[in-house]
């Protein structure tokens, strides 16, 4: 069993792997990378010169190219003591044309030409663009630069080796003092209680593990999922940011920092992260902070994206299971009888008619009855609650009573139920004992992934009820052409979507012992 | 003289004018009689053994007449009305005061002044018949190879995988870039629903491709030499009609279904189908006065996937050759 399992974890991770290059291949080759820029402001403020060399730069961040400027060239030569300042100064001054650069930067301009076309870069040099003879227009600086495409494979290989972090004492590269990790029982920042924590010195993060009384009551910051950093739809901040930090206004306390500086804040002091020069020089973190670990998150009173999904979804999943279990195995007692004719067309509506329809019914239904239609998150009411975890509900309730209905009247024309029935137990017992139990096994199987798939959101209830979920967060991203986003919502979809079915036949071979996935046992 | 008994000596005939052999015929000692059987046949007679059935036809009827055959008479411009700021957002009794009574107005108008009637069967000949071209193509070629997939062990091992992989791949994120990619066309959606769309169909039919493939008779016809093609048309096949006709039962409302949410999310088509027509209205829902123009193509999308949905599944029943008895 082990073994089969280990097998299917390697063949999952590596379909995963395969999604991510197919999805990566679509949205890198197939849409016009020109397309990046339509919503972006500053690409119309930036003329001439100066916006083609904006774009490249940009298709740099967005993992397109390869881009390196006769600048930078010029400043790794003068990093690797091949030219000393001056001269790196003099060369990096190119002419308005080739014609015109003075000796020198003609030198290291053929040296870089032949730099670059060594490496597989396409140089390209941008002649100066003239408002009147002697001035230069706006933005008009000639450019000279080199780019290359990034091939598929090297963009699958860096984004796969960056995809788990772990956090080490060299991660930081300035001198520190001491590198190390120390434990303690007695976390600083708890006021002296006894509450376990690892802290390290030139670690990324200051706290590596701690306890607080927040759920799930310890904290890691040691493994770090980086799944990329968005471009567009949440500029520059990671995707496992985006959807797991907490929403809404800032929740002040009285905490106490490093220095023993006492003040009303919303700081998160477990969260400290490592900046490289911020103590010194500034005026705010000198009277808090006693070393560099100055950047710190701040604790907002609402939940994350994933967090409003997932409270909807699994309350949602609930209800459904709860409600339609009982229902599904009515309606299959009651088979041919009015119940089940009422049951039937209920299942016939949620089957067929379009979700975006049903779902509009349902919010001008709970309008009728007074509920609140819009989700807002600073408001304490309860009843916002109730519109969208019901339309999550209804429609799961639908699926499951169709089919453990159609799993019971199978069932119930089966050999061993007439067996059963024939060795005299009752109607009662058959059904209780042998008909639901051999019909809830496929039901079962659905479990894991109706409880991950809350982790995904549900897009159309949370626009509908304006939910800040995270469902939009694939759509809003296509919307916005963010590349990044796209493929590290679709890794962790794909993960999810994985690991349920894994989860889900585990599950069910242990509910049911006559299933087994290793070919010894049958 | 009847139950008389008579000598038949008194006739005075022979043995040999009296009676003749019968002809013994090889052949026709071996054919079995049994009752005239054919399966169409019985399928109407199942289908409409049920009145119901009969009324979800009669309103299939009116709903294709009024998708199909409606706008081939109408002349529709949904902007005639665009410069008349009087002439938008009007309940029926008010299009009724402002053009007169006409079948076109008697779901009010829109945000540019289009009679709603004729808004909602435009757009749902758009969104049917894309349904039903995406579901012509998805269902071929996801029957035949599924029945393909369900027939070889080693195509199942490769196609596994194949639906690992695609599967995982996000319906939306495909389709966005297939739109973006070429235009938004008729044409491009239905490429971009049946690009991928045919494989969890194929899925569905390898599974009971499977079941049957097995089953004693099955074994019983390979033993005695009939090749796989023909156990594939003649045993299995048959077997699956009514599964098929079940689940372009489902097919059809879902694609509709798809093409509401993906016009919501601004994916999808150009022309005005009913998806666009809800996303577009839906400002209008909770305004008061407005509600035609947002419910109707809410109502007609529901009305005719139900329809659809029902008349598709009663047929799917009645396909099966178990209820012919």
């Amino acid at each position: 069993m082990t073994k089969y399992l280990i097998k299917r974890v390697v063949r999952g991770i590596i379909s995963i792997f395969i999604v991510v290059l197919i999805v990566m291949a679509m949205v890198y080759s197939m849409i016009d990378r020109n397309q990046v820029f339509a919503q972006d402001p500053m690409f119309l403020k930036v003329s001439n010169n100066q916006k083609t060399v904006y774009k490249y730069r940009k298709w740099q961040e967005f993992g397109y190219i390869d881009y390196i400027t006769f600048a930078d060239y010029m400043q790794k030569q003068f990093e690797e003591g091949k030219v000393d300042d001056e001269t790196r100064k003099k060369a990096v001054s190119i002419g308005r044309k080739p014609e015109k650069d003075s000796d020198v930067t003609a030198q290291y301009v053929a040296e870089f030409e032949a730099y670059c076309a060594a490496n597989g870069y396409t140089t390209q040099r941008l002649n100066a663009v003239m408002a009147t003879p002697k001035k230069v227009a706006s933005g008009g600086n000639p450019q000279l630069f080199g780019y290359r495409d990034r091939p598929l494979w090297l963009r699958l290989w860096t984004y796969v080796k960056n995809l788990i972090t772990i956090d080490n004492i060299h991660s930081v590269t300035d001198d520190v003092g001491e590198r190390g990790i120390q434990f303690t029982t007695r976390d600083p920042l708890e006021g002296g209680k006894f509450s376990p924590a690892i802290i390290g010195n030139g670690t990324m993060h200051k706290y590596l593990l701690y306890c607080d009384n927040k759920f799930p009551f310890i904290h890691q910051n040691l493994v770090f999922l980086n799944l990329g950093k968005s471009y567009t739809i949440n500029p520059g901040v990671e995707i496992t940011t985006t959807m797991s930090k907490s929403q809404g206004s800032y929740v002040t306390r009285e905490i106490t920092y490093p220095t023993g500086f006492t003040e009303l804040s919303a700081d998160d002091l477990h969260s400290a992260v490592y900046q490289s020069g911020s103590l010194e020089g500034n005026v705010i973190n000198k009277d808090r902070f006693v070393d560099n670990y100055t950047s710190v998150l701040t604790v907002k009173s609402n939940p994350s994206r994933m967090g409003y999904s997932f409270i909807i979804g699994i309350i949602a999943t609930c209800l459904a299971y709860l409600v339609g279990i009982p229902l599904g195995v009515l309606l299959a007692l009651k088979k041919d009888k009015l119940v089940d004719k009422i049951g039937t067309a209920y299942i016939v509506f949620i089957m067929a008619v379009p979700s975006l329809s049903y779902i509009l019914i349902f919010k001008a239904i709970g309008n009728g009855l007074g509920l609140p239609t819009t989700f807002e998150m600073e408001s304490k009411s309860k009843l916002m609650w109730v519109l969208p975890i019901v339309s999550l509900a209804l429609p799961a309730i639908g699926g499951l009573m169709r089919w453990l209905r159609r799993y019971m009247i199978d069932q119930m024309n089966s050999d061993y139920v007439k067996f059963a029935r024939s060795g005299g137990l009752s109607e009662g017992e058959i059904f209780s004992k042998h008909i639901l139990k051999n019909a809830a096994i496929p039901i079962i199987h659905g479990i894991p992934g109706a409880v991950l798939g809350a982790l995904v959101g549900a897009f159309i209830t949370e626009r509908v009820y304006v939910v800040p979920g995270i469902g939009g967060l694939l759509i809003n991203a296509i919307g916005a052409y963010d590349n990044a986003v796209i493929v590290g919502v679709t890794l962790f979809y794909a993960a999810i979507s994985v690991l349920s079915m894994i989860l889900g036949d585990l599950l069910m071979s242990l509910v049911d012992p006559r299933i087994s996935f290793t070919s010894k046992a049958r | 003289m009847d139950n008389e008994l008579f000598d038949l000596k008194e006739t005075g005939m022979t043995d040999e004018e009296m009676f003749s052999f019968v002809d013994h015929s090889v052949l026709e000692s071996e054919k079995i009689t049994a009752p005239r059987y054919s399966y169409w046949r019985s399928v109407f007679r199942v289908f409409f053994r049920n009145k119901f059935n009969l009324i979800i036809l009669s309103v299939l009827a009116i709903v294709l007449i009024l998708t199909y055959v409606y706008p081939a008479f109408v002349d529709y411009d949904p902007y005639a009305n665009l410069m008349d700021s009087a002439a938008k957002h009007l309940t029926p009794s008010a299009a009724f005061a402002k053009f007169g009574r006409s079948i076109h107005w008697i779901l009010g108008s829109g945000a540019s002044g289009q009679p709603t009637f004729d808004a909602v069967w435009f757009g749902a000949r758009i969104s049917l018949s894309l349904a039903l071209v995406c579901a012509a193509i998805n269902m071929t070629i996801g029957v035949l190879i599924g029945a393909v997939w369900g027939f070889s062990k080693k195509i199942d091992l490769f196609m596994q995988e194949v639906l690992n992989i695609i599967g995982n791949i996000p319906y939306t994120l495909l389709i966005a870039v297939l739109v973006l990619v070429l235009s938004p066309s008729f044409w491009t959606m239905v490429f971009a629903l049946t690009i991928t769309g045919w494989l969890f169909i194929a899925y569905f039919f390898r599974t009971q491709v499977i079941i049957i493939r097995d089953r004693e008779y099955n074994l019983a016809s390979r033993c005695l030499g009939t090749p796989i093609t023909r156990i594939a048309t003649k045993n299995i096949l048959p077997f699956m009609t009514s599964l098929i006709v079940t689940q372009i039962a489902i097919e059809i409302p879902s694609y509709i279904s798809y093409e509401v949410f993906l016009a919501y999310i601004g994916m999808g088509i150009s022309d005005m189908s009913l998806g666009r027509l809800i996303g577009a209205a839906q400002s209008a829902m909770l305004t008061p006065g407005w509600g035609f123009e947002f419910w109707s193509p809410v109502i007609v999308s529901a009305i005719v996937t139900i329809v659809l949905y029902v008349a598709g599944q009663n047929l799917g029943d009645a396909s099966d050759p178990r209820t012919h008895m």
